[in-house]
């Protein structure tokens, strides 16, 4: 059972705390400008994934360099944070019940999701999801 | 039985506080950071490797089993050679500086496979009861270390060891209808124990996706409907999960080996569970997945309330649907902390 950890503690460079500076990774705290934002993506083909977190979610904060990662990796996809506490209605309304929770969306629907602290699904549903 | 293999068999530290009279906040010791917590397991030798949180606790699979994150109760559970009583004051100290004092603490564990392998202080019981106490401050004055021993004549009798330490012996409300389930086996099913061995062609990275698909075979995902789980496979075979259903957590671990072969299920629930499943059901879902030759199931009754029509019933579902038979039932109280019913199983034929 004690088996190679390797690729999944840490990784290499991780901002601690100010994860906005970071350009690949948007987080939205008003309604408004999330709306905006999701309207605009509506129209596009580009995959939308959305992390549902909050600040004091120590699981999240688990999560974070590999969302980071992620997004560096995938450039043609659109990573977004929502905190849960800013948002309680847009969580509400994308029914999210534990965290972290990430959401797939493409043309303003849902197509997938992930719940939990899992990088090698999300991945793997990203690929999926972000050709089509 | 191997000479030497991975040690299956955890030991386990429940710490429990008193909420906090100043600065209150409901999410109690769910605040530490991660970044600390992350500290404290370095220090013991394991790492996250997958999390979630739900409205009531936050959860860890980690490198070697568990961690579980209430408001004011904190439950850790490693395997392997460990050090878990090195975390005791870390995490004592790290509650204080949110304003919560700790009211009890609780160390248990079966019996090692390997016990010879195991790193000081975990060779003996009673050293390990000296290091707890040692971490421990001395408003927790009710003590008590017991090693319970099933006396009939099987070879290697497997015991179950507890120290508990109270500072009072007060029910704790929060603690009250709480019942909380350890299930050893040792001796799998062979063929059973396949399933949480990676198969050959599985990208070494997939793990949470390999996880799943264990989850999904071994029907793991059967025992409690309304859980949410997160699984995760070790490489090159393993498997770990912990399941969220509201506020009770159910958790599982398996060193599939032949030869030191070992699954663990834990569950904590209330006693007063309506329509959630009879416990003595979801003890036979779980020992069924494993078919093993060996069971001890150890629970522990929080409050006042103890229902030995509960302990008669797991006796009676297990023999009737499982074939496993009760060989022993031992019980004892420990003071602020609950009382502990032992039981050893071994299938009916021997």
């Amino acid at each position: 059972m004690g088996g190679l950890l390797s690729s999944l503690v840490g990784g290499e460079t991780v901002a601690t705390g100010n994860e906005t500076e970071h350009s690949r990774v948007t987080k939205f705290s008003s309604s408004s400008r999330w709306q905006l934002h999701f309207n605009v993506m509506k129209d596009s083909n580009q995959l939308l994934v959305i992390d549902f977190y909050a600040t004091w979610c120590g699981p999240c904060k688990f999560f974070e360099p590999a969302f980071i990662d992620m997004a560096v990796k995938f450039t043609d996809v659109d990573f977004v944070k929502l905190d849960v506490d800013k948002l309680p209605d847009v969580a509400k309304e994308f029914n999210v019940t534990a965290m972290p929770t990430f959401v797939l969306v493409k043309q303003g629907k849902e197509v997938d999701r992930i719940v939990g602290a899992k990088k090698d699904e999300l991945e793997k549903k990203v690929i999926k999801h972000r050709t089509q | 039985m191997a000479v030497s293999g991975f040690e299956g068999f955890e030991k386990r530290l429940e710490l429990r506080f008193f909420h906090a009279t100043t600065n209150k906040n409901p999410m109690g010791l769910r605040l530490i950071d991660f970044e600390s917590l992350n500290q404290v397991l370095t220090q013991v030798q394991c790492t996250v490797v997958s999390a979630v949180a739900n409205h009531t606790f936050d959860a860890y699979v980690l490198s070697e089993s568990s961690l579980f994150v209430y408001p004011t109760k904190l439950i850790i559970k490693t395997c392997g050679t460990t050090q878990l009583l090195k975390s005791i004051q870390p995490f004592i100290n790290l509650a204080r500086d949110l304003n919560l004092t700790l009211r009890a603490c609780r160390y248990s564990r079966g019996s090692f496979i390997f016990p010879n392998a195991q790193p000081f202080p975990y060779t003996a019981f009673q050293d390990e009861v000296v290091t707890v106490e040692a971490s421990l401050p001395k408003s927790l004055r009710h003590r008590k270390a017991s090693v319970m021993t099933p006396s009939n004549n099987i070879n290697t009798p497997r015991a179950w060891h507890v120290f508990t330490a109270s500072a009072d012996v007060e029910p704790d409300e929060s603690n009250n209808n709480v019942l909380v389930v350890e299930v050893c086996m040792t001796e799998l099913d062979r063929v059973n124990a396949l399933t949480f061995f990676k198969r050959k062609g599985d990208d070494k990275k997939n793990s949470d996706s390999a996880g799943r698909e264990m989850t999904r075979m071994s029907g793991i995902d059967t025992i409690n409907e309304n859980a949410f789980i997160c699984d995760f496979a070790f490489d090159p075979c393993g498997y770990s999960m912990n399941g969220v259903d509201g506020e009770r957590y159910s958790t599982i671990h398996v060193t599939p080996e032949d030869g030191f072969s070992y699954a663990s299920f834990e569950c904590g629930l209330s006693l007063y569970d309506d329509g959630r499943g009879d416990v003595a059901e979801v003890l036979c879902r779980a020992i069924d997945v494993f078919r093993p030759d060996c069971v001890s199931i150890a629970t522990t009754y929080g409050g006042e309330d103890y229902d030995s029509e509960v302990t008669k019933r797991v006796e009676r579902v297990l023999a009737k649907k499982l074939g496993l038979k009760c060989r022993s039932r031992l019980m004892d109280e420990f003071p602020g902390s609950g009382r502990v019913v032992f039981q050893s199983f071994t299938p009916r034929r021997r």
